[in-house]
């Protein structure tokens, strides 16, 4: 097959050398750094919800929350749960030392806030992170919120002396304590001004998701740092796609992603976790309908057809357009 | 309080959570000065002590633009109604009674004056905090010789992003300011994008420059260079491109010489853009130089301007249209979307 020019063109998220400019311990077992540019220069600005890459070393990228406020550019903070059993991220990050170099990717956002005139904001342990520059950005556009806030035990939930000016708005539930958050009466009666934004352990997600069913569509956003399970009818089939911009029709075989696909004809195609977590890949898509499979939009994103994770999601036809 | 009156979003595709250049800052003073953001009148003018204050250009008494009156010490006074604002927007006086009335306030606009520009924050006033105002400082670094312009429009901001982010057409707009490198098939697009920002480059491998970049680098015109262009969607208001020539066995000409084109880009109203130009050059930067090069710019940014015009009256006479996209929109599309779910965000919309 001929590669047309069109195929020269190259997406790729922003890459920035940063240093470790301070290492703090705002809980058991987590960490907290701070990242700035060598030379002091301003970062990428962001929104709350967004989260970047840390490159830890080769195929070792991990993606983390920004938990520091978007007014200073001047660094970025993340807060890192060590969870020694997990695949080998945490671990690197905690052995950071003030003055390290690495390179980070980002910042981007699949958990953006929108703007309503009332949030709950439940998070689960190191979840935190992301819902710290929400409550802010809340409180800054005089929101009516309200945090409930789960951990293991009070010296493992990470900030809560920074939580403490807001004390009538947050609800701190340990659990040797108090036990696991009791979402039946927090989200027991949908509130149709309020949305909900939700980070933490799968289990509390799963939890929170079926506690909204009967929220209306579009209330609840989840951050997930592990890929949802999805249910699979049957083998994958094979289809075609047209990638517009490129001017290429390629066909994607069963046992292959449409990110590989796009690759190995030698489009630029973002991607990152490849897991349909991260949100990186996201494409648009023109025409057909998508099989998603994908962690990151919620039913209603679905729905809409007019994105898709090429990472993990698929056709339920035989053809879609895409705008790449 | 302010009574909310639930007016349609005016510029719905624009975010509004963002800093927009309503005016240079040699153009604000103790004179006021009226400009339209958003949609929305405001009246920008200097208190006291020197700090530029942006208000909604409307008496809260009577529909009187506030720019129709004087400024008094940090307030600005109304003519015809003679009601007094503080620089917060407060009523702070009316000449018919000595109660001020209960409430009465206009609304009054976040300001940050760096020096180049009045940035005006045209949405929720309360997040201004949240979020800095662009940087750049290239305008007030002596290192930099700088020129540039400024006018109206008459297209929407997206019709203006669209444009630069693919200066392909370039030739087809001015053929004399565009550079032989653009003669030749274009070197691959890099486009880096983050949440909020988008960038884009290309390296053109070794060619002449246009006759008018030759003499102001005194260069033999037919003497090759290696150039890479950038581009940069700063914020929403915000363009910023680059262009570099990397000089090599020209002696004292030796080195890399740039020029950086600053575009601060403020929807007056949904098909009206105010458009401020600067083009900064780290070299050349004698005033004959300046004699050559402003013109040339002049006419070219013009040019851009009436193609613009002209796109939108299509766009205004029959309707927009789904557009045939090619890899050249790589960076266009990057920013639609980046525009898009900044407004996704403020709205709340799904």
């Amino acid at each position: 097959m001929t590669i047309t020019s069109s195929v020269g063109t190259v997406v790729t998220e922003l890459e920035t050398e940063v240093v470790v400019s301070a290492v703090r311990h705002p809980a058991d077992d987590v960490v907290e750094l701070t990242l700035a540019a060598p030379d002091g220069r301003p970062l990428a600005p962001w929104t709350p919800g967004a989260h970047i890459d840390l490159m830890l070393g080769e195929d070792l990228v991990r993606q983390y929350s920004l938990c520091s406020s978007p007014a200073d550019t001047s660094s970025y903070r993340v807060a890192v749960l060590r969870t020694p059993d997990s695949r080998g991220g945490s671990v690197a990050v905690h052995e950071l030392a003030e003055g390290a170099a690495l390179r980070i990717r980002g910042p981007r956002n699949n958990f953006a806030l929108l703007s309503a005139p009332r949030y709950v904001f439940i998070g689960g342990g190191i979840g935190i992170t992301p819902l710290l520059p929400m409550i802010e950005e809340a409180e800054t556009a005089g929101a009516d919120w309200h945090l409930f806030y789960g951990g293991r035990t009070r010296a493992s939930m990470a900030y809560l002396a920074e939580l403490e000016k807001y004390a009538g708005r947050v609800t701190l539930v340990p659990q040797d304590e108090q036990g696991l958050l009791d979402l039946g009466s927090i989200l027991g009666t949908p509130d149709a001004q309020a949305l909900v934004y939700c980070c933490g352990p799968e289990p509390l997600l799963a939890a929170v998701e079926g506690s909204c069913e009967s929220w209306r569509h579009g209330a609840l956003h989840l951050e997930r740092f592990a890929a949802k399970e999805v249910e699979r009818e049957g083998d994958d089939e094979s289809f075609e796609i047209v990638l517009q911009r490129s001017g290429l029709t390629l066909t994607v075989p069963p046992d292959q992603s449409v990110f590989q696909t796009m690759r190995d004809a030698g489009v630029s195609v973002l991607g990152s976790c490849l897991e349909g977590i991260c949100g990186t890949c996201e494409t648009g898509v023109l025409e057909g309908e998508v099989d998603h499979r994908d962690s990151v939009l919620d039913a209603d994103e679905q729905e809409e057809m007019d994105c898709m994770m090429v990472c993990v999601s698929r056709c339920r036809g035989a053809r879609l357009v895409l705008d790449a | 309080m302010t009574t909310s009156h639930a007016a349609p979003r005016r510029c719905p595709d624009v975010p509004h959570h963002a800093w927009y250049a309503a005016a240079t800052t040699e153009e604000v003073g103790r004179t006021p000065l009226a400009r339209r953001v958003l949609g929305t009148p405001v009246v920008l003018y200097r208190a006291a002590d020197g700090a530029a204050v942006a208000l909604e250009d409307r008496c809260a008494h009577r529909p009187v633009p506030l720019s129709d009156g004087r400024v008094e010490g940090d307030d600005i006074v109304a003519s015809y109604t003679g009601f007094r604002y503080a620089p917060d927007g407060r009523c702070v006086g009316v000449p018919t009674q000595v109660q001020v009335p209960f409430g009465a306030s206009v609304r009054s606009f976040p300001v940050r004056d760096d020096g180049s520009f009045v940035w005006v924050w045209a949405g929720d006033a309360r997040l201004a905090a949240l979020r800095p105002a662009p940087d750049t400082g290239w305008l007030r670094d002596p290192a930099w010789s700088t020129f540039g312009g400024a006018w109206e429009t008459k297209a929407s901001i997206g019709l203006l992003l669209d444009n630069f982010a693919d200066i392909t057409h370039v030739a087809h707009v001015d053929p004399d300011i565009a550079p032989p490198a653009l003669d030749a098939a274009p070197p691959p697009l890099q486009v880096t994008v983050t949440e909020t920002t988008m960038r884009f480059a290309r390296d053109y491998p070794p060619a002449p420059l246009a006759d008018w970049n030759a003499q102001v680098l005194e260069l033999p015109a037919d003497a090759a260079h290696a150039q890479r262009e950038e581009g940069e969607l700063v914020s929403p208001g915000l363009w910023v491109d680059r262009w570099h020539t990397t000089v090599s066995g020209h002696g004292q000409a030796d080195g890399v010489h740039t020029f950086v084109f600053t575009h601060a880009l403020t929807p007056v109203d949904e098909r009206t853009t105010r458009h401020v130009w600067r083009v900064s050059r780290s070299f050349a930067s004698s005033a004959a130089a300046e004699g050559t090069l402003a013109p040339i710019f002049e006419r070219y940014y013009g040019r851009v301007r009436e193609v613009l015009e002209t796109m939108q009256r299509v766009v205004d006479a029959d309707g927009p249209r789904p557009e045939v996209r090619v890899a050249a929109d790589a960076a266009a599309s990057a920013v639609r979307r980046i525009m898009e779910r900044l407004v996704a965000e403020e709205t709340g919309a799904r």
